[in-house]
């Protein structure tokens, strides 16, 4: 199934740039530079199953360097998107649990509210008391609000219409 | 032609009304004492950082737009976003969309909005240093940072993004450089200006996050530095909140302050560390300056 992108991954011919300069290159099982050319190999099935998409910090270091002008942070991007709307195992299951986590609560106020975004990740993981002491510690120092902020009206359906998973 | 003063739009966006009031207290703080006019954009709603563009382009692209489109409407010409997460998400999604008519056309009427591309979104440090200036900040200073040794963080999203220009050296920016220059404190050059810390791994991959984490305070400790200045909310709270064990994992020798560069504007202008909200960060910064 071809990703639907913006890019134009055959403008690569190869030079290794972004993997040189990526930040998290050591934690990635395919390469950067890899990816691409995997799309030019039209082997997006490939590309979708790697952890690599997951991995990316998306730093933008690669998308400023490509001598090629090819944005490689909005490809990830783009991958990431469709590994989820496909529904192949993700190596990274926590990484898809807090995108999951973080739209549905953007969804719920037009705002984030971390407090609860940290709990409802914390389940969604099945790792209750995951940061369990980080999160008192920054409430003591009035960085975490028990109170949600207030909601936007006619949001939560607004965003709806655009944001189905 | 007379040029007239645009009205700009504040946008705080998640992380300033929540785990980084310290920023949001501070710029408000100096932008008081400097005498410079804030108003808040009503009715807006995340950007979608961390999670929007990263798994739905379309959705990242709706979610900026409908805050561009208000600002519009409110009768803003420029957004001023603090955030660095929220201004990439702003600025990227308002250069797609004044560069790509025809999707502008298709998305505006997919989402009820009617956006002309008429915002400019700024960024906090432009805003500081070029639009209110170093000169001004430097001529309100009351108690000059001198003797302070300072390494100025601006992290990954202040000045990268894509096929946009910037307003400062995307590699090696100096903007922030310039501003606590200005303040009479010490900025040194050091090798992870521009290297990412890691946050948007904070709760997916901490041990990934810590990583890159340690590579920052190393550097800046082994450059001298008694703090790390910061432009961005995520920074902040990476290089922070868990210091002390990743300190501790990772052998760095003593604990760095992250403040932010509108906290040490405040100082130096004379406001107090509460109005400033320097209790929030977990590594304390009141010692340095004793």
């Amino acid at each position: 199934m071809p990703v639907e992108m913006k890019e134009n991954p055959s403008l690569c011919y190869q030079c290794a740039k972004c993997s040189t300069g990526c930040p998290v290159a050591d934690e990635m099982d395919v390469l950067p530079h890899q990816i691409i050319h995997l799309l030019t190999l039209g082997m997006e099935d490939r590309a979708l199953r790697t952890k690599t998409i997951w991995m990316c910090a998306g730093c933008y270091a690669c998308a400023v360097r490509c001598p090629n002008d090819i944005d490689i942070t909005s490809v990830m991007d783009d991958l990431r998107g469709a590994a989820m709307a496909t529904g192949v195992p993700c190596p990274a299951p926590e990484a898809l649990a807090f995108h999951q986590t973080f739209l549905s609560d953007v969804a719920r106020r037009g705002r984030v509210h971390e407090l609860r975004m940290m709990g409802e990740y914390n389940l969604r993981t099945k790792r209750p008391f995951h940061n369990a002491a980080l999160g008192p510690k920054m409430w003591l120092k009035g960085r975490l609000h028990l109170f949600p902020p207030r909601a936007i009206r006619g949001f939560g359906k607004w965003m709806k219409k655009l944001w189905h998973r | 032609m007379a040029s007239v003063t645009p009205r700009v739009a504040f946008y705080p966006g998640c992380s300033l009304e929540g785990s980084s009031g310290s920023f949001e207290a501070s710029l408000s703080e100096v932008f008081r004492v400097l005498g410079i006019e804030r108003n808040t954009l009503k009715d807006w709603t995340c950007c979608g950082a961390t999670s929007a563009h990263a798994v739905d382009r379309r959705l990242h692209l709706c979610l900026n737009l409908r805050n561009l489109a208000l600002a519009e409407a409110q009768g803003y010409q420029e957004v001023l976003a603090p955030c660095a997460a929220c201004y990439h998400r702003l600025a990227g999604a308002n250069h797609t969309l004044q560069e790509d008519k025809a999707l502008l056309a298709s998305l505006n009427s997919e989402t009820g909005f009617d956006y002309k591309g008429g915002v400019k979104v700024r960024n906090v440090l432009d805003y500081l240093a070029n639009v209110i200036g170093v000169e001004r900040i430097a001529a309100k200073v009351k108690h000059p940072l001198s003797g302070l040794r300072t390494v100025c963080y601006y992290g990954c999203l202040n000045t990268r993004i894509p096929r946009m220009a910037s307003f400062d050296t995307v590699e090696y920016p100096m903007s922030m450089d310039r501003i606590v220059r200005g303040l009479g404190a010490e900025t040194v050059d050091w090798s992870y200006k521009t290297e990412c810390c890691g946050a948007s791994l904070f709760l997916t991959a901490e041990s990934v996050s810590a990583k890159l984490v340690a590579k920052i305070l190393k550097d800046a400790i082994a450059h001298g530095a008694e703090c790390i200045v910061v432009a961005c909310p995520m920074c902040q709270n990476n290089l922070d909140t868990k210091q002390e064990e990743i300190r501790d994992a990772f052998k760095i020798p003593r604990p760095i302050p992250i403040v932010f560069v509108t906290q040490l504007i405040g100082l130096a202008l004379g406001l107090e560390a509460k109005a400033l909200k320097l209790s929030q960060s977990f590594v304390p910064f009141e010692k340095v300056l004793v």
